[in-house]
């Protein structure tokens, strides 16, 4: 069921280098010839972060890319996980998990795509635009942050996006506003042939309606609070029109057309 | 050195060692296969099943707590008719022995489940839990009065022939009571601990993190509550015991058998480490080779003497 993904293992890895890229925001680049010789695009690794007691869960984080033998994750300290990972050196050990989940596909026959990254949202696009590239799909790439200091893998995107365009909530670069303003005409000037999403859950709702409307197949990828992150606890699940799924196995990515965003929907859950 | 002994006998059943899997923390073996062969496990325990689907509970379902978790499943699962055409029909295709945990609303609705279950060569064992935290009606509130208790295990004892364990709660003022009362209705073994009540609160929001307030907790914090328990039903019945709750090694396991337990699950550990339950098999039969133990059974109840 892991996708096109190969079974996951646990992998020792050593840490290469980890140092800032955005405002609070780093990329950890992990020694991981395993993982990163069998990664798609869209999977996630389930990391132990440290040998301890007190952390019970591995934690979750997209393969921004993988290059040789290294991987590269690009995550936002947000907690006391993230707290101790920024605080990694080179040469320290740690372990993945991995790969794990369902990733982004690449339709038959298709030549446009769009991309829309909002704030960490970027994380997992990194490979699927590499991906994208290599088959000579024509990439248009929209990225949201907070502010300019906050926007990521700028350069890469750049260079292989045939148009690569932001929007900030403050204006300090690109268009003020939110990256579903660019979206919303991107899809209407583009007719993309697939558009890859991956943000905050409610931008992610806004991006597929839109393209519901403009008729263009859409992927997103969903967070959800993971414990063993290979489809056991039933921790994770999404709501869909095929019943319920689990992110950490038929995701994180599904077909936006598949979702069902209103959790609350249904109230009444336990019978 | 000289090999251990590590079979242990659970009821009718036995069990090439006494390493288990905790019910709801390990699917029904398949999404583990990958990382090991499960013929090295004492037992698969899967995760509950009931007569009809269940879609569990609203999320948020699970957080991170002191050296635990609070979960909040509500035992999604769907249903004992799709649960054996895909679960057993894979896992009878692997040499390990299959206990079913069990759940219900009301009584009869445990029983109609171990009727169904009757037909199915590939059950080795019922695990009857009358102790789930987050189910409103059935769950834990079977396993928190005797004669609630009683009634369900009477139910399903009355229709299976199968070695019928009961899974108790830790929610209770004297757990020795619940379990003298279903071992007198014919219980053939008694597991637990099943997870604690707890709840945690989001300061920022004021609000419950997980959707339905309250969860379970588990992991290395409720060991030793579960020890202790464990201790004190092992000699309050004649029944043998299987004793969970935060082992994450061969030593954790150790202590459960030295508490009183014949056999022991592993749930929480797995999150961290998919492969805790083998770890566990090898560094138990170790433990008993370094202290010249011949047998994992000398084990038990080792520390009642003490
Ligand atoms: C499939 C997937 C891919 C992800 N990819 C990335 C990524 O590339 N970059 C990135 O910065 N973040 C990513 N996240 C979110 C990341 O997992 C959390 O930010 C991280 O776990 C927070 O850990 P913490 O200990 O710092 O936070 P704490 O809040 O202290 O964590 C407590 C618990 O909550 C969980 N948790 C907290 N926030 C989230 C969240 N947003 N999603 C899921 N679990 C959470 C933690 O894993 C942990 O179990 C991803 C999440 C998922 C499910
Ligand atoms: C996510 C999760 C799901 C669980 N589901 C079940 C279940 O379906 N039936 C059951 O009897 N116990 C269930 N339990 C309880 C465990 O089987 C076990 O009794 C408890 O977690 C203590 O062991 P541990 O600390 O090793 O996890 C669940 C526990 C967790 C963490
Ligand atoms: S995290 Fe356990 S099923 Fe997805």
């Amino acid at each position: 069921m892991c996708g096109h993904g190969p079974t996951p293992a646990i992998e020792p890895v050593v840490v290469v280098s980890n140092e800032r890229v955005a405002t609070g925001v780093c990329r950890v680049v992990l020694d991981a010839p395993r993982t990163a010789a069998t990664v798609e695009p869209g999977q996630f690794v389930h990391v132990r972060i440290a040998r301890s007691a007190d952390f019970i869960l591995r934690r979750p984080f997209s393969v921004h890319r993988a290059r040789g033998e290294r991987l590269e994750i690009i995550y936002q300290v947000v907690g006391r996980g993230t707290r101790v990972l920024e605080d990694a050196r080179p040469g320290d050990v740690m372990d993945v998990l991995g790969p794990l989940g369902h990733g982004w596909t690449v339709p038959e026959g298709t030549t446009r795509a769009l991309v829309v990254a909002g704030g960490l949202g970027a994380a997992p696009m990194g490979m699927l635009v590499e991906r994208l590239a290599e088959a000579d799909v024509q990439i248009t790439l929209a990225q949201g942050a907070p502010s300019a200091g906050r926007l990521l893998a700028r350069e890469l995107f750049d260079s292989l996006c045939r148009r690569s365009v932001v929007a900030t909530d403050d204006g300090s670069a690109g268009t003020c506003g939110f990256v579903t303003v660019l979206s919303a005409e991107l899809l209407q000037r583009e007719r993309p042939d697939v558009a890859y999403v991956c943000g905050p859950e409610p931008m992610q709702r806004i991006v597929a309606g839109q393209c519901a409307e403009a008729g263009v197949a859409c992927q997103v990828s969903l967070e959800r609070l993971m414990a063993c992150g290979v489809g056991a606890c039933l921790s994770c699940v999404v709501a869909t029109r095929h019943g319920q799924k689990r992110a950490c196995v038929d995701g994180p990515v599904f077909d936006a057309a598949d979702v069902v965003w209103d959790s609350d929907e249904d109230p009444e859950a336990e019978r | 050195m000289s090999s251990v002994d590590m079979r242990v006998r659970i009821g009718a059943l036995e069990l090439r060692n006494p390493v288990m899997t905790a019910s709801g923390t390990f699917g029904s073996g398949k999404e583990y296969a990958d990382f090991f062969d499960l013929a090295r496990l004492g037992a698969v325990v899967t995760k509950g099943v009931s007569l009809e689907p269940w879609p569990g509970n609203p999320g948020q379902r699970i957080v991170e707590t002191p050296s635990g978790m609070l979960n909040s499943i509500g035992l999604q699962n769907p249903g004992v008719e799709a649960f054996c055409d895909n679960d057993l029909t894979w896992l009878a295709r692997h040499d390990v022995p299959v206990i079913v945990n069990v759940v219900g609303h009301r009584a009869d609705e445990y029983a109609a489940v171990a009727e169904r279950l009757e037909q199915e060569s590939g059950v080795h064992a019922l695990e009857v839990n009358i102790s789930c935290p987050n189910v409103d009606a059935g769950g834990m509130a079977f396993g928190t009065t005797c004669p609630a208790a009683a009634e369900v295990v009477r139910s399903v004892r009355a229709v299976s022939t199968k070695t019928l364990i009961v899974k108790l709660s830790p929610n209770v003022t004297d757990v020795t009571e619940v379990a003298r009362a279903v071992e007198a209705e014919g219980a053939d073994a008694v597991s637990l601990i099943n997870t604690l009540l707890g709840m945690v609160i989001d300061t920022r929001t004021f609000a419950p993190v997980l959707a339905r307030g309250v969860g379970g907790l588990s992991g290395p914090a409720v060991r030793p509550v579960a020890v202790r328990m464990v201790w004190q039903v092992s000699q309050a019945v004649s029944v043998p015991v299987i004793g969970m709750g935060g082992i994450t090694s061969a030593e954790d396991a150790a202590e459960f058998l030295l508490a009183g337990a014949s056999g022991v699950a592993v749930g929480t550990a797995n999150f961290m480490d998919p492969t805790t339950t083998v770890g566990v098999v090898d560094g138990l039969e170790r433990f008993c080779q370094e202290r010249g133990i011949e047998k994992v059974t000398d084990l038990v109840g080792a520390a009642w003497k003490r």
